[in-house]
């Protein structure tokens, strides 16, 4: 598999608050990665430090293998860019904005572009300033493929639109996967939206990822399990991975991670007079992490 | 239509695979005839389209349905035999459970039958009665 980015051990501090700390990750080509994270934990701190908006204060940036100095610019026409707000300027019309982006991107494809507008029901001659916040995004992300990127990056795209604007937004991302080829970032705090979407989960929790995995493998070795007892009630139950605990009377509920058999056996071996285990959701899972 | 619930904790590509199955057991997907295609799929459901394959893959490998080159997934010609097949066996395993607590609750063969036999009686009628709606 070869590798679109890499970054290396990358800090970052606002003033005393550290937002990233010694962060490393890797992101392989023609995957779907799930960047997930409460509000406020550095996720879009960690965006915006790839996109050279703002410097790392340590660390290093790798595109392609090559490395990325701070002001770099060639690197970023292959990336498409969906920040949180646009940035547009507010004072130009859908088709100033791209004729001006068409300048940037060697790979421009005016006809996507195109179909696109028609698509999201956009007209060329309205003015940024005029449209909601729903039709900048559906913009953002026409833009953001007119380009045709090899990676494609949303920071927390879908919040705050209404269910079928969302689900607008999504289907355009699921054609460019389908497209093929392109590597996916996505952020968001909408996390069960990504059920379905992510080949790769990445949980960003206080300024450091403390899950960096396929999404598959999690989604299958993350359990909750139910106990109850009747008599030898245990005090603690000892047993590794445990994220979260809740205890009721009789009853044990835990989520383990990673569950595997002997952790069963380990606790059937306690004697409870029932035992259940289950599945969790992508949003169960990314809230016992979080928790 | 197919569906799926991004709630669940059942994987998306389970839910993929069990509702196709339901489709074949209902008849509504009848052998040789073309399933949709992971494109339509993806789109419509708003999932990644490695998920849709990855059902397809699974179902191909169990038999349900088979693939024609450049054409798409088709269904399987024994492919309703293996379904109920499945769902035999999941029934069994339900029933399996139930009688080891029946007999927990120090219930006797005869008993668990005679119980057994009255709810299938009871959901027959209210069956009955949806159906005459």
């Amino acid at each position: 598999m070869s590798e679109v980015l890499r970054i290396e051990n990358l800090s970052k501090r606002f003033g005393r608050k550290s937002v990233l700390k010694d962060l490393s990750l890797s992101i392989e080509k023609g995957k779907v990665y799930g960047l997930l994270g409460k509000n406020g934990e550095g996720k879009t701190t960690l965006i915006r430090v790839i996109m050279g908006v703002i410097p790392a204060d340590q660390g290093e940036l790798f595109y392609k293998s090559q490395k990325i100095k701070f002001n770099e610019t060639s690197y970023k026409k292959e990336i498409g860019y969906i920040p949180e707000e646009s940035i547009f300027f507010s004072w130009m019309t859908i088709k100033e904005l791209l004729n001006f982006n068409a300048s940037f991107f060697p790979t421009w494809n005016a006809k996507k572009a195109d179909d696109y507008l028609k698509r999201f029901s956009l007209e060329k001659r309205t003015r940024i300033r005029n449209l909601s916040r729903g039709m900048k995004l559906k913009l953002g992300l026409m833009v953001a493929l007119a380009s045709e990127p090899e990676f494609l990056i949303l920071d927390d795209p879908t919040s705050g639109l209404d269910v079928p604007t969302r689900q607008d937004f999504l289907k355009g991302v699921i054609e460019e996967i389908l497209e093929g080829g392109t590597t996916i970032l996505f952020s968001t705090h909408l996390v069960h939206e990504l059920e379905g979407i992510i080949d790769h989960i990445s949980i960003l929790h206080q300024g450091r990822l403390i899950l960096d995995k396929d999404f598959e493998e999690v989604k299958g070795s993350v359990k909750r399990v139910r106990l109850t007892f009747d008599k030898n009630i245990p005090e603690r139950l000892e047993l590794e991975g445990i994220l979260t605990e809740r205890k009721n009377g009789s009853h044990r509920e835990l989520v383990v991670y990673p569950w595997n058999e002997e952790k069963g056996d380990r606790l059937k071996a306690l004697r409870p007079a029932s035992m259940e285990v289950e599945s969790l959701t992508l949003e169960e899972i990314f809230i016992s992490f979080v928790s | 239509m197919i569906k799926v619930e991004t709630k669940s904790f059942i994987p998306i590509y389970e839910q993929i695979k069990n509702e196709i199955k339901n489709r074949i057991s209902q008849g509504i997907f009848k052998a040789n005839e073309p399933l949709p295609s992971i494109r339509e799929l993806a789109t419509q459901l708003i999932i990644n389209p490695n998920t849709v394959a990855r059902a397809y893959r699974e179902l191909e490998q169990e038999g349900f349905i088979y693939t024609r080159k450049g054409k798409g997934c088709y269904v399987s010609d024994n492919s309703s035999s293996l379904v109920k097949e499945e769902s035999t066996k999941i029934l069994n395993q339900v029933f399996d459970r139930t009688i080891e607590e029946a007999i927990k609750l120090n219930l006797d063969p005869e008993e668990i039958k005679k119980l057994f036999e009255q709810r299938v009686d009871q959901a027959a009628g209210s069956e009955g009665k949806r159906r005459k709606k």
